[in-house]
Order: C-alpha cells, then structure tokens, then sequence
C-alpha cells in the first residue's frame, strides 16, 4: 500500500475528495451512503468495499490511503482521534481484519 | 526592497491540538516551549505578511487536475474547514489574506519559470490552522498560503521547492514593496505515514538524520539525498510533506537553521518540531 499507487481515477476518491469539503455531503454519507456512491458512480466493488469498510480493498482498488482514515472518521467522528478511538480502532480492524 | 524577517518550518500534526495531553509529559513540555519560542519568534518579527507553505492534503487540490503549488488571492480566510473543527479541536478563526502580495509573486514567479496555480476559495485543514493557533492565536498576521502537492505523485521535489524558496527570496528582496516586513512559514512533516502501514511508527532516524541537515546548512546534500523514494520510505503518505521546508531553505540561500524542538510523538502519529533560520535567513 502506497501513495504511488493511487488510482487518481477511480470514483471513490472522486467522492471522498468532494465530501470532506461539504458538510452536506458528510451528512448524506452517514445518511445515505448507497445514494451517495450511485450518484458518484462507485463500481460494486468500491459499493461493498465501503459497506463492509475493508480499508485494505479500497487501498488494493487505488483509494488514496490518506482517506483511508478520514473514511473511518466519516463513519465513526473526528473528535479526539487518539490511538484509542473509534476512528482509529475501526481503521487497525478495517486494515488488517483484527482489533487491536 | 521588503524584508524577510522570519523563516521557519513547523510540523503541523492535528495532534497538538487535538489530543497532545497523551503524548509522555516530557514531550508535551517540550513541545509546548518548543512552539511557544517559534510563535515568540515569529510575532516578534512583526511581519507585515506571512507565506505559508504547506501540503495540500487533498483538500483543494482535485485528483483529475493537482498543480504542485497553489497560491491563495482571498483578501479573507476562514477556518478550519467544517468537517476538521473537531478533529482539530480548533474554533472557527478568521485571518486577513494580501491579494496584492498573493498577484505579485504570481506574476512575478511567471517571469521567472514557475507557474503557482491561484484561487481565491481554499480550505484550510491542519495545514495551517494548527500553525496558526499555535503560533499566532489572535490571528492578526495576514497569510497568503501555497497550498501544495505533496501526496499525489508526481510531486515536485525538494531541488524544486528549493530552487521556487530562491526566486520567492528574491522577489521579496527586489520586487515587494519598501518596509514590507514578509515571514515564510513553511509546514509539515515530519516524519509520519497516515493511512499506511506505518501509521504507528516515527522514523526518529530519519527525522534527526533530516533536521541535522538544516542545521549544519548542508542544502545540496539535502535537496540530492531527500529524493521521493527517501521520504515514502520514512512514511508513505505523509513525510514527503517535508518538501515544503526546502522553500524557506531556498529564501534563506541554504543557511543553517535552529532546531528548536523535536519529538518523536508516537502518540501523535507524528515526528514534531520546528526550525528557524536566524536573521530571517
């Protein structure tokens, strides 16, 4: 997993790239994350790799690993992102299959 | 002739904001004097302006069309971007920007080779808002910020930035209007790798092997040995955000600079600390 092997392409990073920047758009992704990647035009791949929040397929389809962590604060908040938190346990657990 | 009266470089992990009351206790009185000395440093420049320099983070920058440098025009800047106010565990600020300043050194860094995308619309994200926080808290100092590709390869390289930190030097010197007193605020780094595999680890080796650097003046060693490759090795998606210290370096014509702090913060997901270049550079 690498920064030079993103996909600058791929729909996903699109969407992620434009949520982060509209809290509208963060309120549709904890909403109605279906919609959401339809209207992006997320493959099923991106579909379920988001659904189940397998951090490591995302990475293997190009999603730029930088998101990697801000898509588990997207589901899981921002708020003090310490080791312990939500955001990055779900990140440790979506990367490697296995809490901490 | 302006003058260059501040030149530093500061990590500006959201962590010092964020949640610094987990890193050791020696760390956290560390860093605290640390970046209390360098926001000493700079407001006491009383810089009319300051440059900031810093990555991107993906943030403005769009995956189908990402310059390597962007500068902002706005007169105003607001921040942080919603989504990074909790995170940051920063209040929504506001900070003067200088459309003139920001014109000028398009225009003029046109004339000499090198062409800074512009928009009047950037978001700030950890960026700067924790430099700007942390170091000037009323935020009284106009910024022209460069936001930067420093994670979309191809990024430009540290013998880039370097040589854009030399043209900018002269345009303050040469170009930028008499008694304007100008501060270039590069930030990043250092080393640190979010999102990637080494996302819990510092590369201490790395980060004092580059900071030695800085502070025995050895630029052309640095801007030959600081490749890409070097920088993904150290953190993969996060230290070739170190870049951005080569423009200051290049203002300062390569001198020596003083390490102020620096902390391997394995709670903050990040090597810590800052530089400055005394005299301005």
């Amino acid at each position: 997993m690498s920064i030079v092997d993103v996909v600058r392409t791929l729909p996903s990073n699109r969407m992620v790239f434009e949520v982060r920047r509209d809290m509208s758009l963060v309120q549709r992704f904890r909403d109605d994350l279906e919609a959401l990647m339809t209207a992006y035009g997320l493959g099923e791949e991106e579909k379920a790799a988001f659904r189940a929040q397998d951090l490591k397929h995302l990475a293997e389809l190009g999603v730029h690993p930088y998101f990697l962590t801000q898509i588990t604060r997207l589901f899981h908040g921002s708020a003090r992102n310490t080791q312990s938190s939500a955001a990055i346990q779900a990140y440790v657990k979506g990367l490697t299959g296995a809490a901490e | 002739m302006a003058k260059l009266v501040c030149n530093m470089a500061v990590a500006h992990a959201p962590g010092l904001t964020g949640w610094l009351e987990v890193a050791t206790p020696e760390q956290q009185a560390s860093l605290k004097a640390g970046y209390a000395e360098l926001g000493r440093l700079l407001r006491e420049s009383k810089p009319d302006v300051i440059l900031g320099f810093s990555n991107d983070h993906l943030l403005n920058l769009p995956l189908d069309n990402t310059p390597d440098f962007c500068i902002g025009t706005a007169s105003e800047w607001h921040g942080p971007a919603p989504w990074f106010i909790d995170w940051l565990n920063v209040s929504p600020y506001r900070v003067s920007g200088n459309p003139y300043v920001a014109r000028t050194l398009v225009r003029e860094l046109d004339r000499r080779g090198v062409a800074f995308a512009f928009r009047d619309d950037l978001l700030f994200d950890d960026n700067f808002s924790v430099p700007l926080t942390t170091l000037t808290p009323d935020y009284d100092i106009p910024l022209v910020p460069v936001h930067m590709n420093c994670i979309v390869p191809p990024v430009p390289s540290a013998a880039r930035c370097f040589e854009v930190g030399t043209k900018i030097g002269q345009i303050v010197r040469e170009v930028l209007p008499e008694d304007l007193r100008v501060a270039i605020l590069a930030t990043g780094g250092l080393s640190h790798d979010p999102g990637g595999l080494r996302y819990f680890e510092i590369d201490e080796i790395f980060d004092r092997w580059f900071l030695a650097m800085f502070e025995n003046g050895e630029a052309e060693r640095a801007t030959a040995e600081c490749s890409f490759e070097r920088f993904l090795a150290a953190g993969d998606g996060g230290t070739a955000e170190l870049v951005s210290w080569f423009v200051p370096w290049g203002a300062a014509m390569g001198g020596k600079a003083r390490v102020v702090c620096y902390e391997p913060t394995v709670a903050m997901r990040c090597g810590m600390g800052g530089v400055v270049w005394d005299q301005g550079g």
